[in-house]
This record gives structure tokens, C-alpha cells and sequence, in this order.
């Protein structure tokens, strides 16, 4: 299997994701109890909630506060990759021990309590993802350089440079194209997905959390819902036999599958060959 | 790495930091926030006497002032109070319930990682199943967690939330812990990939000619990289008690870290994410001595080894 069909499809699934985001509106709409709970088809494309606003909307809301700081998370992962898997090549064993200190002491942290002690300190005007998932990005940075520098350390490190060079390589195709793209694209890119990945998991965890205690959340303001809201919602499905919210339950886990399907298949494309 | 022995030492030296660093962190951090932070305790608007209740409670000497304070009072095994989740409760008390319900589910969260890790060593898992655990472990944990805490709801009612429904809850929850976010199916291809690596190694091909056993030659090169996976899942698996023990409703250091979070209550944030920190620190203590202790065993010439040498220099 070649690696464009799957690169394509996470493609496609990433920009319909952001298009969502970006079309998603300020409030939700009035409620209308006589379209409450609609299915599927009675109110297409996901039915509607118990007060008879659009699922749609939820999507939407969901989409646009976790899309994008998603998505800066992952780049910064996938950037921090980069520089581990490069500095390893330079062969300094100063650079190396600080990366490993660097390393050890942010790998060493709880990450989700850290991001809990972060998020106690963003003010509650300035609520939003973004703050969390950049913090998020510098705690994942350890492991996705290490994996990196390991990648280098397999292709020869300062040695392989070394060789190149000799060939009469410029450094920019060297580190840019022979080291990065060719070799350390595989980890960048499944680093960078699987942030992006658990940055949509660490929004759901916390806005669930936050909306069964009916809480605000630390991701987004209070005008807009997320994923996680869906979820809350669709719960009761799962424990009283009568159907309802069952529709609304699966939106959620649709769209938390949907970013989980395009990450694997960015990550697959980038490793097929 | 220049020497074997810098890795040991920079773990030993962050799990040395990580417990006193936490703390001063946060407490710089709370400095740094808009207002001052006796009024996050006494709102003036609200209540009277926030300057007395700021000496009472050390913040009014600045945040070095009240981090030299709150260590020397954990030293003492006195955690302060809490400012706003049981406004005035002494934290130690909190904790007391909270520590030993935590470590509970920690490690009945690590049976099943430590099961994968077993059977990824042994080699003898079908490889069709390999894909049916990774999809598994695609399963974000809070949606684990609700499946499971609905399936308590649904079996159990109102009695889940009794004694046994509380052992019960523990148990979901460290099976929820053990399972999802990948926590079983990385550890099994993580120690799968490791071990099977290492089998096709030639001294291990050697050692199978030789009639000696191939665990005993491979575990001291493996060792080290083993630890290092296992202390990456035990502390995933710290993350993950917070969001399990909220959803299932354990009354365990997360869900207190947690509610200190929702409610700003820094007197509750600082001693449960130091207990975390000190947690952590324990496992990169622990790596670090496993890694010496490796690092010495590996350099020690065999005795026989020595012997020959002795007479070869005598010779």
C-alpha cells in the first residue's frame, strides 16, 4: 500500500475538522423543546439535544476549541523532534548531557498534573486549550527527542555528517533533507500525531471532568461547548434503558474517533514506503 | 554520554530536585498571579481581616517566604491547611485517606502492564493479537472510565457507592488505568520489541550454543532499558489516576488535586502535586540505582576471567 490513500484521508479528515471549527458559531442556538432529542434522521447530520438545539453545533463548538491548539501542540512536538534527532548529530557530549537533564527532569513529571497546576493559574477571562496544550508539547518533547536522537544515533550521528560532507553535501541538504526528511520523518510525524492525539484526549478529560461537577472548563469559555459535552450529555444513555441520548453519545465518541483515525493515518503515511 | 555513569547521576540529581523544585514552582507561580494571594483565601469584598489572615497563613512575606515555611512544615509531615476546598482543614488529614487509597489503585493498575510487559517478554503472544490490543488501547481513559462507571451504576445502584462498591470502584478503576490510553498494549509491544530485538543478538546465539540460559544474558543488557519503559508507564499510569479516580468518584489524591484545581485552592494543589512529584522522584531513584547496579555488575570481570589473567600475568 503506497502512502498516499491514507495521507489523503487524514488530510481531508484534518481539513473538515478545521473547517468545522472555523464555521462554528459564537452562542448555541435558542433551545426548542418541540425538537427535542431528534435522531439522526428526523434532524440530520447528528440530531438534536434535550432542549432541541443541533448536535451540529456541538461539533462545531467541539471542533474549534480543540482543532487548532491540537494542532500547534503537535507541530511544536514534532519541531522539538527535529532538534533532538540534530543535535545528536552534531556529536557534542556537552549538548547531549543537557538534553538528557532536560530530558530527565521534565520526563519525570506527572503531565496531567502539571497541566492541573497550569491550568489553576490561567485566569478565568483568558480560559482556552491553547496555554494547556503548549505545556502539554514542552512535557512530550523529552520522549520525541529521544527518540529522535536514537534514530540519528542508528544512522551514524556526527560520523554519518561527517561522510556526507566528504561527498560534498551542503549542510542545508544534509541536515534538511538526508537527515530530517528522509530519516527522522517517521518519528517527527508519528510524534507529532500522537500529541495531537492526546491533546484531544486532555481537552475531553477536562472539560468532562469539569462539566460533571458543572464546573467551567479550563479549555474554552463558558459560550462554548466541546466534545466533552456530547459525552456528558450522551452518559445517560449507558445507564437507564430507555433510548434518547444514545444518538448524542455516539456523535461524541464519532468525532473523538475521527481525530484519533486521522493521527494513525498520518502516522502510517509517513512510514509506508 | 561521556560515561557510563552520567545518566545515573543526572536521574539521581532531578529526583533529588523534583520534590523541593514542585513546590517553589508553584509557589512562585501564585506570586505571579493578578492580586494578592491571601484574597484568593479572604475575597475583601467578601470577608474582613485578610491582612492577619495573610501572616497567619505566611503570605505575607512574599513567595520564598511561604515555600521556606510550607517545606519545613512537610518535613515535620505538616502540609498546612486547605484555603478553599475545607477552608482551615489541615491537609495531612486529607491526605491520610487520600495516599493509601491512591497507592491502591497504582498498583492494581500496574498488574495488567506488568502481565503485558511478562508476556511481551516471553515472545509468545499471537501476533494477531497485537493489533486487537493496539486498537484497544486507542480508548482515551475517560471514556473507559465511564463505561466503567456506568457498568457500577447499572450492576450496583446505590450500593456502588458503599464499602464494597468503593473496593469495586478501586478495581474498575485500576483495570481502566491498566488498559486504556495504551498503557497495556504499548507495554506489550514496547517489552515484545525490546526482548525480540535482543534475542537475535549474537551473543544470545552464542550463549544458546553454549547451553546457557538466554534470560540470564540477556536481562543485564535489558535491564536498564526495562526499568526506563516501566518507570514511563508506572508514572502514565499517575497521570491517568486523576481523570479515573474524578469519573469513578475515588477519593484518592487526583480527585482531591482536582477539586483544589477547580476551586484555585493552592493549599491543597501544592502538597498533592508534591506528592506526586515525590513519587516520581522515587522511580528515578529507583532507575538510577538499577542502572548503577547493572553498570557495576556488567564491568565486573567474570572470576575465572580474573583467575586466567592472574596467571596469565604471572606467566
Amino acid at each position: 500500500m503506497t502512502r498516499w490513500p491514507p495521507a489523503l484521508v487524514a488530510v481531508a479528515i484534518f481539513v473538515a475538522l478545521l473547517a468545522l471549527g472555523a464555521m462554528a458559531p459564537e452562542h448555541l442556538a435558542d433551545s426548542d423543546m418541540s425538537r427535542k432529542l431528534l435522531g439522526w434522521s428526523e434532524a440530520p447530520p447528528f440530531g438534536t439535544d434535550g432542549s432541541g438545539r443541533p448536535l451540529l453545533e456541538y461539533v462545531m463548538q467541539g471542533a474549534r476549541v480543540v482543532v487548532l491548539p491540537a494542532t500547534v501542540a503537535g507541530l511544536a512536538v514534532g519541531m522539538m523532534s527535529v532538534l533532538g534527532g540534530l543535535l545528536r548529530c552534531v556529536g557534542d557530549a556537552r549538548v547531549d548531557t543537557a538534553v538528557a537533564a532536560f530530558g530527565e527532569v521534565v520526563g519525570a513529571l506527572p503531565r496531567m498534573v502539571v497541566i492541573l497546576v497550569v491550568a489553576t493559574l490561567i485566569p478565568s477571562s483568558n480560559r482556552g486549550l491553547l496555554p494547556l496544550a503548549l505545556t502539554w508539547a514542552v512535557l512530550c518533547s523529552p520522549g520525541a527527542m529521544d527518540e529522535a536522537a536514537a534514530v540519528s544515533e542508528r544512522l551514524g550521528g556526527a560520523r554519518f555528517v561527517e561522510a556526507l560532507r566528504a561527498h560534498g553535501f551542503s549542510w542545508s541538504r544534509i541536515f534538511l533533507y538526508h537527515i530530517v526528511a528522509l530519516n527522522l520523518r517517521p518519528v517527527v510525524v508519528r510524534q507529532a500525531c500522537e500529541t495531537l492525539t492526546q491533546v484531544t484526549f486532555l481537552e475531553l478529560a477536562l472539560s468532562y471532568l469539569a462539566v460533571a461537577q458543572q464546573q467551567s472548563s479550563f479549555t474554552h469559555p463558558d459560550s462554548l461547548k466541546s466534545w466533552a459535552d456530547l459525552l456528558k450529555l450522551g452518559y445517560p444513555a449507558l445507564v437507564t434503558p430507555q433510548p434518547g441520548t444514545g444518538h448524542i453519545l455516539v456523535a461524541g465518541l464519532f468525532f473523538v474517533g475521527t481525530v484519533v483515525l486521522s493521527a494513525r493515518l498520518g502516522t502510517y503515511a509517513a512510514r509506508a514506503r | 554520554m561521556s560515561s557510563w555513569w552520567t545518566r545515573p547521576l543526572v536521574r539521581l540529581a532531578a529526583a533529588l530536585g523534583l520534590p523541593l523544585a514542585v513546590p517553589a514552582i508553584i509557589a512562585q507561580l501564585i506570586w505571579a498571579l493578578p492580586g494578592d494571594p491571601a484574597e484568593i483565601i479572604c475575597p475583601p469584598e467578601r470577608c474582613a481581616g485578610t491582612a492577619e489572615l495573610a501572616a497567619r497563613w505566611h503570605l505575607d512575606g512574599g513567595p520564598w517566604h511561604f515555600y521556606v515555611v510550607w517545606i519545613q512544615g512537610a518535613v515535620r509531615g505538616d502540609f498546612g491547611n486547605s484555603w478553599r476546598l475545607m477552608q482551615g482543614a489541615p491537609v495531612q488529614e486529607l491526605l491520610v485517606t487520600a495516599v493509601p487509597t491512591t497507592a491502591i489503585l497504582l498498583a492494581a493498575g500496574l498488574v495488567p502492564v506488568v502481565l503485558a510487559a511478562v508476556a511481551g517478554a516471553s515472545g509468545r503472544v499471537p501476533r494477531a493479537v497485537g493489533p486487537v490490543f493496539s486498537l484497544f488501547g486507542l480508548v482515551p481513559s475517560v471514556v473507559l472510565a465511564l463505561l466503567a462507571a456506568a457498568a457500577l451504576e447499572l450492576k450496583f445502584g446505590a450500593a456502588s457507592f458503599d464499602e464494597e462498591g468503593v473496593r469495586l470502584r478501586i478495581l474498575a478503576g485500576a483495570l481502566v488505568l491498566g488498559l486504556a490510553d495504551g498503557a497495556f498494549s504499548d507495554t506489550l509491544a514496547g517489552v515484545g520489541a525490546l526482548f525480540s530485538g535482543e534475542r537475535k543478538q549474537r551473543y544470545v546465539q552464542v550463549a544458546v550454543l553454549r547451553g546457557e540460559g538466554v534470560l540470564a544474558n540477556m536481562l543485564p543488557n535489558l535491564t536498564p532499558a526495562l526499568v526506563g519503559q516501566m518507570r514511563a508507564r508506572t508514572l502514565q499510569l499517575v497521570s491517568g489516576t486523576v481523570v479515573v479516580e474524578v469519573v469513578l468518584r475515588i477519593d484518592g489524591v487526583g480527585d482531591l488535586l482536582w477539586n483544589g484545581t477547580l476551586l484555585q485552592d493552592f493549599g491543597v494543589v501544592i502538597p498533592a502535586a508534591t506528592a506526586y512529584a515525590v513519587l516520581s522522584a522515587l522511580l528515578l531513584a529507583l532507575q538510577a540505582v538499577v542502572e548503577v547496579v547493572v553498570a557495576l555488575w556488567v564491568r565486573r570481570a567474570p572470576r575465572t576471567a580474573r583467575v586466567a589473567g592472574l596467571a596469565g600475568g604471572q606467566t
